[in-house]
């Protein structure tokens, strides 16, 4: 008997909350992936750069998180648990690169629901878009997120 | 070739990136992962919890798989030039696993003063397996 998710929460749009990314963090994320990109990790390389400063690797904003629009959140808000859920599918959308000392505004929300049964059975697709501005409300990015269910 | 620069001028449809051999994955790297990206799922550090799950034992985050795929356009591209990157996690990668990150040139563009070039991306685990397909496109600098 396939589990239910509580579609409901479709338009839903949490709280926005406020990240001011860390330099350590920057050179952090790229080590774990072991892209060692001097703009990622060389002060200097990156001042001479014409950024100014060094730069997040593309997939930074993924750290992006707040205990009200986190994932715990949206896995009550659906009714389900995270041995659950896997990653379907990711987008960024990026007008510049994130960089140290800067201060976003990340707003983030679900857009849509929809089921398909694949080869293990019927899953739930949990579409949810994060929107990321600057302190002058300039868009810099935005993050879509699918997370797919086992029903 | 490492951080070589391309130029817009200098790509043509069909060119392919240099391919970008990762792993072989390690424990200690989706950890590592975890701590720098704030995803603790257990599914991706503890064998119990992920067999429990119904799937078989640890995999790794798909976010380090895209991060992978986006050092293949960067370090082709660029640092900060990716404009978009998109996904579809189509496997799971597992540890001990081998992931080769590939791409190649759609198609060319300009656009409000942009050089854009789409690109189809992919990674393939040591069984051929496509294990992460999507594209990106780039803002490349022009020769001038």
């Amino acid at each position: 008997m396939p589990t239910k998710i509580n579609t409901s929460v479709v338009g839903k749009e949490y709280p926005p909350y406020v990240v001011t990314v860390e330099r350590g963090k920057i050179k952090e994320f790229a080590r774990a992936i072991g892209d060692l990109n001097p703009l990622y990790l060389d002060d200097r390389v990156g001042q001479a750069s014409e950024w100014g400063d060094i730069i997040a690797p593309p997939t930074f904003a993924t750290t992006f998180r707040d205990e009200t629009a986190d994932t715990s959140v949206l896995l009550r808000d659906l009714g389900t648990d995270i041995s659950r859920v896997l990653h379907g599918e990711q987008e960024f959308e990026l007008a510049r690169p994130i960089q140290p000392g800067h201060t976003y505004v990340c707003r983030s929300r679900i857009l849509d629901i929809y089921e398909k049964t694949g080869k293990s059975g019927p899953m739930a697709f949990v579409v949810r878009e994060t929107a990321i501005t600057d302190r002058h409300n300039e868009i810099v990015g935005t993050m879509r997120h699918i997370t797919v269910v086992r029903l | 070739m490492k951080y070589a620069k391309v130029y817009f001028e200098d790509v043509k449809v069909g060119d392919e990136l240099p391919p970008l051999v990762k792993g072989p994955i390690q424990q200690i790297q989706l950890t590592r992962y975890a701590g720098a990206s704030g995803d603790f799922n257990p599914i991706h550090q503890d064998d119990e919890f992920a067999k429990a799950a119904g799937m078989g034992g640890v995999f790794a985050h798909g976010m380090l798989s895209m991060g992978f795929v986006a050092q293949a356009v960067t370090d082709w591209a660029g640092a900060g030039r990716v404009r978009k990157l998109g996904v579809r996690f189509a496997a799971l990668v597992r540890l001990k696993d081998t992931v080769t990150c590939r791409g190649r040139v759609l198609s060319t563009s300009q656009k409000d003063g942009l050089n854009l070039v789409e690109l189809e991306i992919w990674a393939e685990n040591q069984k051929a397996e496509k294990v992460v397909t999507g594209k990106a496109i780039v803002a490349l600098i022009a020769r001038d």
